[in-house]
């Protein structure tokens, strides 16, 4: 009896402590198919922690309408609950976070029928707006899946001939004004009023200067001219909002400010940064590149836009300073074959639509990033002081990251302790930031030293002059001695 | 003792020095005064400020930066010691050799005191800095100049226009230089190619 009591407590133990095993999570057994990494101010390329990973995928085997095929879009509802452009079935679906299906969007035939869309955009009281690229068309739903109206092509002299209208993303500003990205349309962002009217192109693109361009327009015959003037803008590939009325757009073929953040006026609010990998592999003598093709934005101003070429998500602060690299091109969970867009839900995790696989994968926050979103959130904010905790600790977990050193430096910049913010802008290597904490800090020790210094100064010219005069005498002295030696006289 | 004194007499007064080497030139001071400028190169480039050098201490290798005094200032030596000999210089190869080693004497004496200042200044005050680079920049050219003038005895235009045909000399030799690395090192793959393709036939 008593024997069988004990065994029962040691199985109920084992049971215990296989529980806890089973629902503690597993950090440290966590393997990640790609590697963290940071650009620093030398161009090289640290090692990171990483700050997202793979969770788990949607593709939507267990709904009756069947799985995703080519997933096209995403976009995350006020409620979180996400709509994706499910490309290869033309439709869109609705499902929440826990993967349940919420609605679907699209006829089989008839008005509301999609063909090859490639857009998605949902007001607040749940209209459903559709870019139907291959009929041309922008199609509403109301929420309950029902169509509503369609929006055909705008028609103006501006628009040019030969356009032909594409619409592949769209936003709707707080005026309910329609941002249309049109494939090849590069005079920029198609505006299209509530009733379809054409308003105007918004944040064009512009040629840059080059001197190749400059010198071959000298040499070359008006036939060649004719061959140069067909080069385009570059175009956009995908536009959001943020919550301030903020348009975040990619473009395609730039090298620097892939990423732009467009004022209501269409004016570029983030410098001229060079977002994604720097150092691009070669292809066949060629040098890649970047393909930024979606970007998200959430509430804080973090922005992570997304890589066709290299699969990665690039994640940034407000400023453009880079915060994580993620993901990758491969055949493992947390690696892409196609992906295509890009959104964030207001719990921080990040759902990346691969085209080629036809699903939707979710990576959540390490520790790690948490941390660093908390220190960079009041850091933009110009809340120095208060940012300086976190980004100590981001430290402790990561010697590499250089952003936390210049944090930490202006934090102490702003408290006065002029000479450790020298040291810690110099790990950072933030040059500028540097000289503005070293005027300081020499301004106050010349004021503190400052009868020191200028004693020194007196002494040494002083002496210097003595010296000077003494040094004079001596020499004179010795050359007197010198030619009365050499005249026969006495040196005595 | 004896270098010291010269090389002081280059700085104050090069016209004078320029006139002594030519009787005084002993080989062993060019050597000194290319290891003096070799070492004040190096330590001004550890010594200058945060703001001023972008380069980290790793990055900086003594031997490619010695490299880039001395093989100046050798392909000088030939190619100005070649042209002038052509062109009625009097100048001796010894004389040229040894005297061009001295017209670093600004860099060897200013350079590391610069690098110092340095540290001393913020960067919206690099044109002073630069400035200053600037000085001794002139002045080494201005010394090299008067060297061409006074050993080989030339006008003022003749001085010029060898001194030209020197750079011109020099491109030319490290050039030559170049292709021959290129050809030898490629003429050594060939044979290495061939020995092994004779080791793997038999």
């Amino acid at each position: 009896m008593k024997r069988s009591t004990s065994k029962r407590v040691m199985a109920a133990l084992m049971m215990l402590v296989m529980l806890s095993m089973l629902s503690l999570p597993d950090e440290a057994g966590a393997q990640s198919p790609y590697k963290g990494y940071t650009y620093n101010q030398s161009e090289e390329t640290p090692i990171s922690i990483n700050g997202y990973l793979y969770r788990d995928s949607i593709d939507g085997y267990d709904w009756f309408a069947g799985p995703l095929k080519e997933p096209e879009d995403l976009f995350i509802a006020g409620d979180d609950t996400i709509y994706a452009v499910d490309g290869g079935n033309n439709r869109v679906v609705h499902f929440d976070k826990s993967k349940r299906l919420l609605g679907i969007y699209g006829d089989p035939g008839g008005k509301g029928q999609l063909n090859g869309p490639k857009g998605v955009y949902v007001t607040e009281e749940g209209e459903v707006f559709v870019a139907d690229t291959l009929n041309h068309r922008i199609v509403v739903f109301s929420r309950d899946g029902k169509f509503v109206k369609e929006f055909g092509a705008p028609e103006s002299p501006l628009l040019g001939a030969g356009f032909v209208y594409s619409p592949s993303k769209l936003i709707i500003d707080k005026r309910n004004y329609m941002f249309v990205v049109s494939e090849g349309a590069y005079q920029g962002l198609l505006q299209i009023d509530p009733n379809g009217v054409f308003k105007g192109f918004f944040g064009a693109n512009l040629l840059g200067f080059s001197w190749e361009k400059t010198i071959v327009k000298f040499v070359a015959t008006p036939e060649q001219k004719e061959q140069l003037s067909n080069e385009k803008p570059p175009e956009f590939s995908n536009l959001i909002q943020d919550q301030e009325g903020f348009v975040y757009s990619t473009t395609l073929g730039i090298p620097t400010s892939q990423v732009k953040r467009l004022s209501a006026v269409g004016v570029n609010t983030l410098t001229d940064i060079e977002f994604g990998d720097h150092h691009m592999a070669r292809r066949n003598w060629e040098r890649l590149f970047s393909t930024f093709i979606d970007v998200t934005v959430n509430d804080k101003g973090v922005f992570t836009a997304l890589d066709q070429t290299t699969g990665r998500a690039f994640q940034y602060d407000k400023l453009g300073n880079l915060l994580f690299i993620f993901g990758g091109i491969g055949e493992q969970n947390g690696l892409f074959k196609t992906p295509s867009s890009i959104a964030e839900t207001s719990d921080g995790t990040i759902y990346i639509a691969d085209r080629t696989r036809g699903r939707i994968d979710r990576f959540r926050t390490t520790p790690f990033a948490d941390k660093v979103h908390e220190a960079t959130n009041l850091y933009v904010d110009g809340d120095y002081e208060k940012s300086a905790e976190p980004w100590r600790e981001v430290l402790d977990m990561n010697s590499n990251y250089d952003l936390a050193y210049k944090a930490i430096g202006k934090a102490l910049y702003k408290s006065g302790k002029y000479r450790e913010a020298m040291d810690y802008f110099e790990m950072a290597k933030a040059r500028d930031d540097y000289s503005a904490a070293f005027l300081e800090y020499r301004k106050q020790y010349m004021r503190q030293h400052f009868a020191w210094i200028a004693g020194g100064a007196v002494s040494l010219y002083v002496l210097l002059k003595i010296g000077f005069r003494l040094y004079r005498k001596w020499r004179s002295k010795r050359s007197q001695s010198k030619i009365a030696v050499s005249e026969g006289g006495s040196a005595s | 003792m004896n270098t010291v004194r010269l090389a002081k007499l280059a700085l104050l007064h090069p016209i004078q020095f320029f006139e002594d080497i030519q009787e005084r030139a002993k080989w062993h001071y060019a050597f000194v005064m290319i290891g003096l400028a070799i070492l004040a190169h190096y330590l001004s480039l550890n010594f200058s400020g945060f703001l001023f050098q972008t380069r980290e201490p790793y990055q900086i290798s003594i031997l490619i930066e010695a490299l880039w005094i001395v093989v100046p200032w050798l392909t000088w030596s030939v190619t100005n010691w070649g042209v002038s000999t052509i062109m009625d210089g009097e100048g001796k190869f010894k004389q040229i050799f040894v005297g061009s080693a001295f017209t670093l004497m600004p860099y060897i004496a200013l350079s590391v005191p610069v690098a110092l200042v340095s540290n001393l200044l913020a960067k919206s005050e690099a044109s002073m800095y630069n400035g200053l680079e600037l000085f001794i920049f002139v002045w080494v050219i201005f010394l090299i100049l008067l060297q061409v003038k006074i050993i080989h005895d030339f006008t003022f235009g003749k001085m010029l226009w060898i001194t030209v045909l020197t750079i011109i000399g020099m491109f030319i030799i490290w050039f030559i230089g170049l292709l021959l690395y290129g050809l030898i090192n490629q003429s050594i793959q060939f044979l290495i190619g061939i020995y092994k393709e004779i080791n793997y036939r038999f």
